[in-house]
């Protein structure tokens, strides 16, 4: 018989970390909705905002500032971005559409092969972990490191900066329009190619933020994006490919699945409770719980 | 119309050519290959990996400087196993079939081994595990299976020992599943059966790919356990104890770490707060002697990496010298000589004492092992060279 705290305590990790997971999946979501085109590199950039963070904290700014090495680390990876874009992403937009999945699914993994092997040769096998000043926390029944709980917060505040901006600002509304008709756009005297670059920007940011929120508690190697990417991916598919508010939900559902399944079915199955999520979803509801159908001619 | 198929094979080749894969350059007719499969990246334990490669690297060079064997030169040839019993396997094939290797050594994670020897029992090239404890690595009794490293009943015997000693009851073991974790998890219930122990054991399996825990750690904390047996591999080892910490299971509940990773540098920079009070399996106690050849590895190791050598090191390098002297005793590379002069030998290698891979029964066939210890931290920054020395088995 499990206890009631038990229950609770396992729900609370499950919330905290599904809204980080969710984090991840809204860079995807994001940039799939402006471009059209999925970024099989955003672990590679969650991996950099880590690595960033811990650089700026070790060498620079000291675990006191670990909240201004976030915000740094999180701009760093957008600049990134930008530079990513407009050197390897921008040409792809310049092809005929038809070929634009090829080629993106093409660069963004080779991408991801040479950011990994770079972060593989400069900085060795071993992992690292940037100091914060933060002690442990009681959430509820649940005690919770420091630096994990200011990753939610940090990840709720950035989640609603980011309704926000895209809801009630002037360059939220030529990002909706972009993802509704890229040709619309155009025809409204929108740079559509300058709204990708800044989209781009946005969406891998979004991923350094939770390489950096997380650097502390699961530490900083070179393949540590590689899990989170999955499960932004699996996030995608059951919130809907493009819906923000899904990407949300589905990040808390499958972050109270993995533990609920972990805690009291089977612990070694825990990444797979996700998968039977997403083919439940697929079956049942293939545009996932949020996504639209597609209109065809 | 689609991309032209030679434009979409062109990007291949740039992506593969940026992720460094590494150029193939088949063993020169001068040289005499060995092959190093090691984990170099996540999932595995790539420090781990790293360490061996340190140590069979300096063991080329000291290998050439003393000649080499049968007037060639030694050269190595080094595989990223992910810990992936298929890269592993795919690595073996290629080793053998491309880089004309005459044997192949490394094996960190026990899955790894366990593929590749299915496949070496069929092309014939013999493997030396340096670290991969699974019984069935050499249990099988493959003529082409060696090893020099603690087995599962020796690392748990010793294990049995100490919770003895210290008078547990409750022992909860949190292990990944993998060959390597379910194999040290089912051997201990083995032998709290067979020699009657008494103890109450609650096994929690992890996925060790995955990064939160705490599910895990939480439901270990509700069982009130005198013990926690930290049974994975690489990151989640520490990550563990991390999560143990900040639920507060640790340190009120002693844990001991199922290998020798509290022995690397990195240990102290992870866990500045939570590392002391850890007791650890070790192989190796830099209190005893090693041979010749070991104190001079130990002086080229620390000239060239200012640390001292460390257990995956000395075994990564033991190896290189092991096949050196078999090769010479031999008096060829021919596989089954080989073999055979494995079997037969007396060789010498990092440890005060002689290795031998005799045809024994059961695990401890082709299998010299190293003592077993446990050692324990008791204060932060320690150096591990100054752990307590727990427990030491033999057997």
């Amino acid at each position: 018989m499990y206890s009631t705290e038990l229950v609770v305590q396992t729900a609370i990790s499950g919330v905290m970390i599904g809204v980080l997971y969710a984090l991840m999946a809204l860079g995807i979501t994001f940039i799939y909705s402006i471009m059209r085109m999925i970024n099989w590199a955003m672990g590679e950039f969650y991996m950099i905002g880590s690595y960033l963070q811990y650089m700026l904290v070790a060498w620079l700014l000291g675990p006191d500032l670990w909240w201004l090495a976030i915000l740094l680390s999180t701009a760093g990876v957008f600049v990134i971005g930008l530079v990513v874009q407009w050197g390897l992403i921008k040409p792809i937009f310049k092809k005929p559409p038809e070929t634009r999945d090829d080629y993106a699914t093409v660069v963004t993994l080779a991408l991801l092969l040479f950011l990994r092997s770079v972060a593989t040769g400069l900085a060795g096998p071993n992992q690292f972990k940037p100091g914060t000043n933060l002690s442990i926390v009681m959430v509820g029944p649940l005690p919770m490191d420091g630096a994990r709980f200011a990753a939610f917060l940090f990840a709720l505040v950035a989640l609603a900066v980011f309704y926000l901006v895209l809801r009630y600002t002037w360059y939220g509304l030529a990002l909706r329009a972009t993802s509704q008709s890229r040709v619309g756009v155009q025809t409204a005297g929108i740079d559509v190619l300058a709204v990708d670059r800044v989209a781009f920007g946005i969406g891998v940011a979004l991923a350094g933020l939770a390489g950096a929120l997380l650097a502390p508690v699961f530490l900083v190697f070179p393949t540590n994006g590689m899990i989170t990417t999955v499960k932004g991916f699996e996030i995608v598919v059951i919130g809907g490919l493009g819906s923000i508010p899904g990407a949300l939900i589905a990040g808390v559902l499958l972050g109270l699945i993995e533990s609920f399944g972990a805690a009291f079915v089977d612990s070694a199955y825990q990444n797979i409770y996700g998968f039977l999520l997403v083919l439940a979803i697929l079956v049942l509801r293939p545009t996932g719980l949020f996504g639209e159908r597609g209109r065809e001619a | 119309m689609g991309v032209p198929i030679m434009r979409k094979l062109g990007f291949l080749v740039a992506a593969a050519l940026l992720a460094g894969a590494p150029v193939i350059t088949p063993v020169m007719a001068q040289d005499i290959g060995i092959g190093l499969d090691i984990p170099l990246s996540a999932p595995g334990d790539a420090t781990g990996g790293q360490l061996i490669r340190r140590g069979a690297e300096i063991g080329i060079d000291m290998a050439n400087v003393s000649g080499g064997a049968l007037g060639k030169k030694f050269k190595l040839f080094v595989t990223d196993s992910q810990s992936t019993p298929a890269m592993g396997v795919a690595n073996y094939r290629r080793l053998v079939s491309e880089d004309k290797v005459v044997a192949v050594t490394g094996f960190f994670h026990s899955s790894v081994a366990l593929g590749i020897n299915e496949v070496a029992k069929e092309m014939g090239i013999p493997t030396l595990s340096v670290q991969a404890s699974a019984s069935d690595i050499t249990a099988k009794h493959y003529d082409i299976a060696f090893r020099t490293h603690a087995v599962d009943p020796v690392r748990v015997a010793a294990w049995m020992d100490f919770i003895k000693k210290k008078g547990f009851k409750r022992i909860s073991m949190i292990a990944e599943t993998t060959d390597y974790g379910i194999g040290l998890s089912d051997e201990t219930i083995a032998q709290n059966k067979s020699g009657n122990f008494g103890l109450e054991i609650q096994k929690v399996t992890v996925d060790n790919k995955a990064t939160d825990f705490t599910p895990q750690l939480l439901q270990i904390k509700a069982f009130k356990p005198d013990l926690v047996l930290n049974i994975a591999v690489g990151q989640p080892v520490d990550l563990i104890m991390d999560q143990a910490t900040t639920i507060g299971l640790l340190p009120a509940t002693p844990m001991l770490i199922s290998y020798d990773a509290p022995t690397r540098p990195q240990y102290w920079k992870l866990h500045p707060k939570n590392g002391d009070g850890i007791y650890f399996i070790a192989y190796y106690s830099p209190k005893a002697k090693l041979s010749d050849l070991g104190e001079a590895f130990a002086k080229a190791y620390k000239a060239k990496y200012n640390e001292d050598p460390v257990y995956g090191a000395l075994n990564g390098f033991g190896a290189i010298m092991i096949f050196q002297q078999a090769i010479k005793a031999a008096n060829s590379t021919d596989p089954k000589a080989l073999i055979k002069a494995l079997e037969d030998g007396k060789f010498k290698s990092w440890p005060d004492a002689t290795v031998t891979f005799p045809r024994a029964d059961g695990v401890y066939w082709h299998n010299w092992v190293p003592p077993v210890l446990i050692l324990q931290y008791t204060k932060p920054d320690q150096d591990w060279k100054e752990a307590t020395v727990v427990v030491s088995y033999s057997k």
